[in-house]
Order: C-alpha cells, then sequence, then structure tokens
C-alpha cells in the first residue's frame, strides 16, 4: 500500500479545514454559492489531502509509462518526444489540398491530418445531386483512386504519417482503401506505413449524420473490417480513432465524450474477439480523438481519467497484457463550438489555452484551431498561425519539462477522480442497454446529445456561462478583421476528371468490383480485403456506396 | 382560435452539423410552435415538404458554406411554385459579405454563431 496520506493527519486537516472556513467565509450564503465545471460537476472553495487521502500512489496514479497509466502513457514523455504537430487541413480538389500539405511540413508540422469534403466523408461522388453543392467544401474532394495519387503526390508516405479522417465507415473502407493501394502502386508496403483513420460508426450514425445512411450494425461491421485487415497486413497503422472530439462538438459534456469513446472501442473489441483475434494483436492500435474544451482542469482531469479508465477497461475485461494495449493514446483538437464568430482573433488566444490543457494532460498529437473557424475554412495565415501557437507551447513554455506537472495536486486528482465515476455510470448503463450500437438504434445517443447541446445553449443564453464577445464585451457594429477563405473551384474539375476516368475505364473491371462488393456483404466477408484490390478498377467512392446501400439498405437516425 | 405556428427545419444538402437545427428547433418547440424536423433535404424537397405541411415558416440550416447555392434555390423554388405566404430563415456560419445578397434573394433573415435563442424566436413571431 502506497496510501497518500495517514488518516490521523486527514482527520486534522479535515477539522482545519472547517475551522479555516469559517475564518474566510463570513456568510453561510457566501459559502454556498455553487461553482461548477463546464460538464457541471460541483467545485469546492478549496481542496486539501482530505479529497485525495483515499487514493493510492501505486495502485491509482503509479509511474508514467507505467500503470494504471494516469501520469502519462510514456515513461519520459515530452522530454523524450514532444507531441506530433498535426495541423488538420484539406478543401477543394486534391491538387489544391496537396499544396497545403507541403505548406505545412516546410513550415514545420511533423504529420498530415487531411479531412475530406462533405461527400467524401458520406460515401457519395462529387457529381451526386446531393453533393454538388458541397464539393470541395470543408475537406477535399476525393471519388476515384487517381485523386488519391495526386493528394499524396511527392509526399514521402512511407516516412511522414497521415491521419485520415474518414469519420465515417462507409467513407474509410473506399477512400482508406484508395490510400493503401496507392502506397503499393508507389511500391510502398503496407507494412511500413503509419497513421491513423478516423473510421468510428458513431460518427456516422449520431453524430454527423447524412442523408441515407447506413443501418448501425452495417457501419459498424466496416468499421471493425478495417481493424481487422490493418491488423493483419497494415501492423503500423491506428485503424480506428474514436472521435470523441466530434462527439463533444456535436454537444456531448466531457463524461458522454468519454463514454461514448470508451463504449464504442468495448464495442469493437468484443467484436474483433469474437472475429478470432487476440486482444494483443489489435487493442494497441486503437487510438482516440479527444477535445480540449473551455474547463482548463477539467479537461486535463479528463484525459488523466481516460487513462485509467481504458488501463481498467483493458486489464479487467478484455485481460490484455501487452502495455501497449494498456495505453489510451489520444490526439487532440481544440475545441471549434468555443470559437467566436464576433471578434474572432480571440480565438487565438482561446485556442492557445485549450491546446496548454491538452498538454498537461499528456496529449500524443495536438491540433489547434484557425482563428477563422466559426466563419470559414481556415486561410493559410490561420493555418499557419494555429501551427505557430502550437510550436511556442512547445518550445518556449517549458511545460515539457517535467511529466504530468499537475499530478497531486489535490484539486486535479478529486476532479480526475469524479470524472471517472461519472463516466463509469454511463458506461454501466451504456452496458445494461445491450451496448453502444443497441444505444445508437433505439436513439439513446441523439438524446443524450441533444439534451446535452440545449442545456449548453440555454446556458450561455441565460448568462450562466459567458462568451466574452457572444453574452458579454460584445462591440457594435464590428468590422470583421480578418479576410475569408474562399473554396477553390472544386465541382467543375472534379466532373471533368470523373467524366474521363468513366470514358478510360476498363468497365467490366468496374462491374467486377461492384460484383465483388456485393458478393462480399451477402457472404459476410471482410470488405477492406476485397477493396484494397479493387479500387485499383477507378471504381468510385459513391459507386461502391451505392452498392453496400443496396445490400445493407438505409436508416433513418431518430433525431428529433 | 389561433393556429399554432408551424415550422419546417431542414439542413441543406450535405451539411453534417446537426447541433445548431437540433437546438433552435427544440427552442421552437418549447416555444408553442409546431416543428417539422427533416434532415438532410435537397432544395426541391424541401419546398415539397412545406406545401404539405402547410408551413408558415422554413428554417434552414448550414454550416458547410453551400447556403449561397442551396439556399437561395429554396426561395426561388418557393417563388416559382407561388408560396410567397412562406417565410424562409437561415442559420449557420454564414459570411457576413453573404448576408446582403442572401437577404435581396428573399431569405427573411440571417443568423449567424452566436445568436441569442429568444433572437430567433422573436424574429419569427413578430414576422408571421
Amino acid at each position: 500500500m502506497s496510501r497518500l496520506f495517514h488518516d490521523d493527519a486527514v482527520d486534522e486537516i479535515k477539522r482545519e479545514t472547517i475551522h479555516w472556513q469559517r475564518d474566510v467565509y463570513q456568510s453561510d450564503k457566501e459559502l454556498e454559492q455553487v461553482f461548477e465545471t463546464l460538464s457541471g460537476l460541483p467545485v469546492e472553495p478549496l481542496y486539501t489531502p482530505s479529497d485525495t487521502a483515499h487514493m493510492d500512489y501505486l495502485g491509482d496514479l503509479g509511474f508514467p509509462g507505467q500503470a494504471p497509466y494516469t501520469r502519462g502513457v510514456h515513461s519520459t514523455m515530452y522530454r523524450g518526444r514532444r507531441w506530433t504537430l498535426r495541423q488538420l487541413a484539406g478543401f477543394g480538389p486534391a491538387e489544391e489540398t496537396n499544396k497545403r500539405y507541403k505548406f505545412l511540413l516546410k513550415e514545420g508540422a511533423t504529420g498530415i491530418n487531411g479531412v475530406f469534403d462533405y461527400p467524401t466523408l458520406r460515401g457519395y461522388d462529387t457529381t451526386d445531386p446531393y453533393a454538388r453543392a458541397d464539393a470541395g467544401r470543408g475537406g477535399v474532394a476525393i471519388d476515384t483512386i487517381d485523386d488519391m495519387r495526386v493528394l499524396f503526390d511527392g509526399i514521402p508516405i512511407d516516412r511522414v504519417s497521415s491521419s485520415l479522417v474518414t469519420c465515417h465507415p462507409i467513407c474509410n473502407i473506399s477512400v482508406q482503401s484508395m490510400y493503401f493501394a496507392n502506397a503499393l502502386m508507389r511500391g510502398i508496403p503496407l507494412e511500413k506505413l503509419t497513421g491513423t483513420s478516423q473510421n468510428d460508426f458513431l460518427m456516422e450514425t449520431a453524430v454527423t449524420v447524412a442523408p441515407e445512411l447506413l443501418p448501425p450494425k452495417c457501419s459498424f461491421k466496416l468499421s471493425c473490417d478495417a481493424i481487422e485487415y490493418c491488423t493483419k497486413y497494415v501492423p503500423r497503422w491506428n485503424p480506428i480513432s474514436f472521435a470523441g472530439y466530434n462527439y463533444r462538438e456535436s454537444g456531448c459534456n466531457a463524461f458522454q465524450e468519454l463514454a461514448f469513446v470508451m463504449a464504442n472501442a468495448i464495442a469493437c473489441s468484443d467484436e474483433l474477439v469474437k472475429r478470432g483475434i487476440e486482444v494483443d494483436r489489435f487493442a494497441p492500435r486503437l487510438s482516440f480523438f479527444l477535445s480540449a474544451h473551455n474547463d482548463f482542469f477539467e479537461e486535463i482531469a479528463k484525459y488523466r481519467a481516460a487513462r485509467r479508465i481504458w488501463f481498467r477497461i483493458m486489464k479487467e475485461r478484455f485481460g490484455a497484457k501487452n502495455p501497449r494495449s494498456l495505453t489510451f493514446r489520444f490526439h487532440v483538437q481544440t475545441a471549434g463550438v468555443a470559437l467566436t464568430a464576433q471578434q474572432p482573433l480571440n480565438n487565438v488566444s482561446r485556442a492557445a489555452y485549450h491546446a496548454l490543457s491538452a498538454v498537461l494532460g499528456g496529449a500524443q498529437s495536438v491540433h489547434i484551431d484557425g482563428y477563422d473557424e466559426a466563419l470559414c475554412t481556415p486561410t493559410e495565415l490561420s493555418s499557419l498561425t494555429a501551427l505557430r501557437t502550437n510550436q511556442i507551447l512547445q518550445l518556449e513554455t517549458r511545460v515539457t519539462n517535467t511529466t504530468d506537472p499537475l499530478g497531486g495536486s489535490y484539486f486535479i486528482e478529486a476532479l480526475t477522480n469524479r470524472v471517472e465515476e461519472e463516466t463509469s455510470a454511463l458506461l454501466d448503463e451504456i452496458d445494461q442497454m445491450g451496448g453502444i450500437v443497441s444505444a445508437v438504434e433505439t436513439g439513446w445517443i441523439h438524446k443524450e446529445i441533444s439534451n446535452s447541446a440545449y442545456e449548453y445553449q440555454l446556458a450561455i443564453e441565460s448568462g450562466k456561462m459567458p462568451v466574452v464577445g457572444v453574452n458579454c464585451y460584445q462591440m457594435e457594429d464590428e468590422e470583421l478583421p480578418i479576410e475569408l477563405f474562399q473554396v477553390p473551384e472544386t465541382l467543375a474539375i472534379q466532373e471533368k476528371k470523373l467524366k474521363k476516368i468513366r470514358a478510360e475505364r476498363n468497365r467490366s473491371k468496374v462491374q467486377e468490383a461492384l460484383d465483388a462488393v456485393a458478393r462480399c456483404c451477402d457472404q459476410d466477408g471482410n470488405l477492406m480485403d476485397v477493396l484494397v484490390d479493387y479500387v485499383t478498377t477507378h471504381v468510385t467512392e459513391g459507386e461502391v456506396s451505392q452498392a453496400l446501400k443496396r445490400a445493407y439498405g438505409t436508416w433513418n437516425p431518430p433525431l428529433f | 382560435m389561433k393556429r399554432n405556428i408551424r415550422v419546417v427545419m431542414a439542413r441543406l444538402g450535405m451539411d453534417a452539423h446537426w447541433r445548431g437545427s437540433i437546438v433552435v428547433a427544440r427552442a421552437m418547440r418549447d416555444a408553442g410552435m409546431e416543428v417539422i424536423y427533416v434532415g438532410n433535404q435537397l432544395p426541391q424537397n424541401i419546398v415539397e415538404t412545406a406545401l404539405q405541411e402547410d408551413a408558415d415558416l422554413i428554417g434552414l440550416s448550414s454550416l458547410s458554406g453551400n447556403h449561397m447555392i442551396l439556399a437561395t434555390d429554396v426561395v426561388r423554388i418557393l417563388r416559382e411554385e407561388e408560396m410567397d405566404g412562406t417565410t424562409v430563415i437561415l442559420g449557420g456560419t454564414i459570411p457576413p459579405d453573404d448576408v446582403p445578397k442572401l437577404k435581396s434573394a428573399g431569405i427573411a433573415e440571417v443568423f449567424g454563431p452566436g445568436t441569442p435563442l429568444k433572437k430567433i424566436i422573436d424574429f419569427i413571431e413578430s414576422s408571421i
């Protein structure tokens, strides 16, 4: 046992705390005033050893790089290796995004973080009637393997790691296959590739829904197909990044964010085990994506709690032994919902605080939002400013000097424990519902998110939650001090490319590809196995999606 | 008896963000309006639904940047269908320069990020 404090000392501190409170707070009213975290946990006026008295140092905190990993997943943390500077980028046709990738790499970004446009993320071709008005918006447009070739042209993907924000499994199954097939065509073996894909079925069915969704079970299956494929053939690739960030953006509080990623990861792990793959083969490559929101300390507590919860899940529930299976590794993006369209330059300071919380919480990689993101896709200047903010944090502030610098803070430890309790309670609730897939099918998840989003907005409306420039310190007749990004012409370019490809490709080969997809669905095979081979026929993403929808049907989410 | 205000709420095209549209829809419902939430739709379908539902107002949401194409299409099709009595409002990430263009195209009001729900409700109640 390595208890933090002796019982006698704790009792005395408790007594003295009461005396101190009586001296400081003149009236009960003053003492009873409620302070809360952003997610609604009560916060005491002061934390002392009595708040962490029951904790056991080795059991609950331990050393960095050792169980239960509360203090960090690596033994030397940022002294040994700094976090990856992974700035999100993507817009317009592949040619334009390729230029932005090269610009960011030249300026010191250490990984690619590629986002795809709305139609691509939802499995549609640019030329689909639904898609046309959104071509190139929010990300880069990918229709065929040829776009993928252009997107990574001249980028050493055998050395640079790529994060592909292929949110929806229906997108990931094609786009990820195109990335792999393109690597093979460049002579790079799959074992050499490093990177991450998002591939999260909750994104497709609950968080960023599209028209004509796949049923939750089928979307979930596709996501597990990609995990299985990568476990077998692309061992250094993280085949899923549970997108807590996006859950939070759509309305979740901190506990829902954690509980939903964990419940999702549990479901995937159950499925992979069911497919006969040992937990220690796939779990080391499960990765997580979290938000850095406004409540500085709650966020730090969230990251620390996440590591401890994951360790316990993997060890107790799945019997994992490989230390990499037991460690919760995560990328952080600063909260887009916290940005304001009003006085947009204020967002530079907001995002810097957000990023600081991620780093004090031990993140493996960090994206800082551009100051203009409440108004448009980031310009080159706002992307560069965000990258520089990340570099200033890394090189000037010296927060990297020691590991888990807030560990042992009475407040942080108490808050970490509370976040863990709240998250575990939600996880139990989801378990009782039969797991995350059922929780989506019944609309429970949608209701949870929508309730939290509404409460958040009401807190802003009532003034309970101050937002500078929005409900306080507004400026009349504000002139916008920034240039807005214009999405480059995409639709006409993609239309032309697709027309040419459709004319030149071998039609019977494409039909063969679509038949193979249909057959694979019928036989419940692994679709990535099929697609990595067949995307080389220049079958389009939209054609594959249509084949999947023919086989699986579609589903309307119970949103309202 | 005066009937409740009937609203069709839709997200334009492929736009993925549902948070804003749901939060606004709930505020409308709490204000006593009848809300028909149709999710992602193209302009033609939005107008058809509004016609079938005898809607007083169409609420559009877009955070993807497709508003200049699709929101203006909604008002154009409404005019073609001679449904001039239906008011159209738009919310989302709309660059300030686009607002006058949208209004002159026939969108009654545009609500950007940070707009209080009350302002939206007040606008609807005063204009219907």
